[in-house]
């Protein structure tokens, strides 16, 4: 009681309105509040409850916290996203207390929910909770169920915390929090060599990005003096002030974090590792969610990117190159997960160049589409996973589409929306990007855009007919037992699958998507104009009205082409149904010259970039390391150790005179006296 | 009265040499001998020797007179402190040692 009024003072000089906050007050703190309950129940008791009750007791909790976070969300989302009541166009502040109060520096624990918070809200939740559905059959067979879904409800929370944080410290806590989760589960089957090393690796790797997040933030702090994220934008952009910290460094470090998260060129090696964890967790964690954190944070922070161009320049290159490298590298891979995960780093890629663009809507648009049809292919991998008993090599499958009609259709929806085939999600979302790059005048973006949507159609392609279609080439002893998934993993895929198709449609309805202000008039383009509209005014100016029958129609015609053709290629490589693929001329042509040799072993090699790694962090590093391990035990321990061994020694010199005998000190007092008085006799008392 | 005063010497050095041979007596004393009780007692003989001096002194120079005097009683009542409390450490000593011996007495050395 004692601390009250200054708790409602700094709420109330955060945000005037948060008094009005009404019912908002209580249902968004509660979004992350129940996951971070489950977690701690399940932890806790999640063990005893399997053993005593079997494996539904403890899945039951886990699973009811995210089907009524999913509820809440939805209550919260709706008014957010349409501008409602409490939240206007500008967003609800909850504040709830003051976490750091220390002089200048405060921090109020708070969330923000603006549409931008809704649209992550919305991809967060609901393929959260179609990923714990998915989870109750497919760790059926595992001993550790309880474990994996405390685990899963711990990342609901992170993630939760991360998109609603109301200052960059409470996003820094999710981001790391989110990490933290993402190494549990990548290591979930920790027993495994390879799973424990990939989650070390995640890890790692990430802290690289972190540093450079965590600089970021102490460099906006710094620059305005405020944790706020809205107020210290608003500051951070305001010519008056008076900067410490360029923009430009500010907002590279920031990158540095989302480069991290979003494994972006050249941190993107984690990634595809990571599917050493259970595939639900590669779709949730490393496909739909988490990853997209690195997209969110950049949107977040879109004033300050957009008024320090040099670094948008870096995000966009840095993003399109991301798109072109992995989809390069998923062409030969034939681990079905591997392949998923590069197209996931492409598509990433593509959100950043969105960014690096300024098309802030066409990349949260590509970032919802994306997060519906990815994790829809994870899952579906994961059931093809789960039909041929834990086999994950593409060469050893084939011909399933009769055997598993539910996963071999979803999947055919997902793979038609990422590929961009008009319609599907992935068509709208895509093209968005590639469109407004192309209008905004950022023709190497758009050309390259272009060349990876048809390599995204053609790997997807690839990834189909290698698994579905063609000869069968199952072990023989699987073969019999191949079977559809239960109903608790094709009810998921298919509640997936509806919104893949669908998503873009939807969020299109009514026009194009992007800022009002720049003639949007979609309804994904309604939602987020107050997040993005000052940024696209400030880079784009008024642009020119979209002109269906111009250029813009153009422009999609061009991309739906370049699909098109990625996905004949794909289909006359490797078949379609009962139309067989054609191994042979799929080896003649990457063996037509050494170009194509080379090409194929690079793409297959992943362009030796855990080489390269190896060498300059483990070979190298290692030998800068044992070079300054030697100094720091040589030189450095030796001067410490130096100075207490001469102590020591003269110590033991030293302590032979004290012999302990009374006549010894007696004679050195009579000496001493003897010695005193002479002097004083034959200096002082000389007789005059 | 005290006419046995009239007989003795005369002369102030013949009192500080008389006090410079107990007091080389007492030092040899104490740093030669090894019972404590010895040791003791050589102390009495030093501190009688300075005592000594201080009384001559005070004799030979009436203007120090009074302060001999008071300085002597002093010495006096501190050595009387001073040989009773060192004999009470010397007897606790040796009921735990047994030996009156001061070279034995180590258990402070390392």
């Amino acid at each position: 009681m004692f601390f009250l009024p200054s708790v409602v003072f700094a709420a109330e000089a955060a945000t005037p309105v948060a008094a009005d906050a009404g019912i908002y007050g209580i249902l968004i703190p509660l979004i992350p509040l129940l996951p971070i309950l489950g977690f701690a129940f399940t932890a806790l008791f999640g063990r005893r409850l399997m053993l005593k009750s079997g494996r539904t007791a403890a899945e039951i909790v886990p699973l009811l916290v995210v089907v009524t976070v999913w509820v809440i969300a939805m209550a919260v989302v709706y008014p957010a996203l349409t501008h409602a009541a409490p939240f206007g166009e500008k967003g609800l502040d909850v504040n709830l207390w003051t976490w750091i109060p220390a002089g200048a520096f405060t921090v109020t624990m708070g969330f923000h929910v603006d549409a931008l918070t809704g649209a992550l809200l919305i991809v967060v939740t609901t393929i959260g909770m179609l990923v714990h559905l998915y989870s109750v059959g497919y760790m059926a067979h595992d001993k550790g169920t309880w474990r994996f879904f405390a685990y899963l409800n711990l990342f609901m929370f992170s993630m939760l915390v991360l998109v609603l944080a109301n200052n960059w410290l409470l996003v820094f806590a999710g981001w790391e929090l989110v990490g933290l989760s993402s190494y549990s589960l990548i290591g979930f089957w920790y027993h495994k060599r390879s799973a424990a090393l990939a989650a070390k690796k995640a890890f790692i790797v990430n802290r690289v990005g972190d540093v450079g997040f965590a600089l970021g933030i102490m460099a906006i702090f710094v620059n305005t003096g405020t944790m706020n994220i809205q107020a210290s934008l608003a500051k951070l952009i305001d010519p008056t002030t008076t900067l410490t910290v360029p923009l430009v460094v500010v907002a590279l470090l920031v990158f540095c974090g989302a480069m991290g998260k979003s494994a972006q060129f050249p941190l993107h090696v984690w990634l595809p590792d990571a599917m050493e964890g259970p595939t639900p967790v590669s779709a949730l964690i490393h496909a739909a969610t988490m990853v997209n954190a690195g997209v969110y944070l950049v949107a977040r922070a879109n004033p300050l990117f957009a008024h320090a161009q040099e670094a948008m320049v870096v995000v966009a290159a840095i993003g399109i190159f991301t798109a072109i490298f992995a989809a390069s590298i998923a062409f030969t891979q034939t681990d079905i997960k591997r392949v998923l995960a590069y197209s996931t780093l492409s598509q990433l890629g593509y959100m950043f160049a969105a960014l690096g663009v300024g098309a802030y809507v066409a990349a949260i648009f590509h970032l919802m589409a994306h997060g519906f049809f990815k994790g829809l292919l994870f899952l579906g991998s994961g059931s093809v996973i789960h039909a041929v008993d834990g086999e994950q090599d593409m060469n050893r499958m084939g011909g399933l589409w009769r055997k598993i009609p539910i996963t071999h259709l979803t999947m055919l929806i997902g793979t038609l929306a990422i590929s961009g085939i008009p319609l599907f999600a992935g068509f709208f979302s895509k093209d968005e990007i590639l469109g407004e790059a192309f209008k905004f005048g950022n023709y190497w973006v758009w050309g390259i855009g272009l060349v990876v949507a048809a390599m995204t159609a053609f790997y997807m392609w690839r990834l189909m007919g290698k698994t579905f279609y063609g000869e069968s080439r199952v072990d023989p002893h699987v073969a019999p037992h191949v079977h559809e998934s239960p109903w608790s993993m094709t009810v998921p895929l298919v509640l997936l699958a509806i919104p893949s198709a669908l998503i873009g449609l939807v969020l299109t309805w009514g026009g194009p998507p992007w800022p009002q202000s720049l003639g949007g008039t979609g309804l994904l383009a309604g939602w987020l104009d107050p997040v993005f509209a000052e940024s696209e005014l400030y880079l784009h100016g008024e642009a020119a009205a979209y002109d269906l029958f111009g250029i813009d129609g153009r422009l999609i015609l061009t991309s739906v082409l370049v699909a098109t053709l990625g996905l004949v290629v794909g289909i006359w490589l490797f078949g379609i149904l009962r139309r067989r693929g054609n191994p042979e001329r799929v080896q003649r042509l990457t063996n037509a010259n050494g170009a194509t040799r080379f090409l194929y072993r690079a793409s297959l090699n992943k362009w030796w970039f855990d080489e390269l790694n190896d060498l300059l962090f483990i070979r190298i590093g290692g030998r800068v390391a044992a070079a300054l391990w030697w100094f720091d035990r040589t030189i450095v321990d030796g001067a410490v150790n130096g100075v207490g061994s001469v102590v020591r020694g003269a110590g033991g010199g030293l302590r032979k005179i004290q012999t302990g005998r009374v006549q010894n000190y007696a004679l050195g007092i009579a000496i001493g006296l003897l010695v005193m008085a002479g002097s004083f006799l034959l200096i002082v008392g000389q007789p005059r | 009265m005290l006419s046995f005063l009239d007989n003795i010497s005369q002369s102030l050095d013949a009192y500080l040499v008389l006090a410079g041979l107990l007091f080389a007596i007492g030092s040899f004393g104490f740093l030669a001998r090894r019972n404590a009780i010895s040791m003791l007692m050589s102390i009495e003989l030093m501190l009688n020797a300075v005592n000594l001096s201080i009384i001559a002194f005070g004799a030979f120079n009436p203007s120090l007179n009074p302060y001999a005097s008071i300085i002597a009683l002093i010495v006096i009542a501190s050595a009387a402190a001073e040989a009773t409390v060192g004999l009470a450490i010397v007897i606790a000593i040796y009921r735990n040692k047994k030996t009156p011996l001061v070279d034995e007495y180590d258990a402070m050395r390392q």
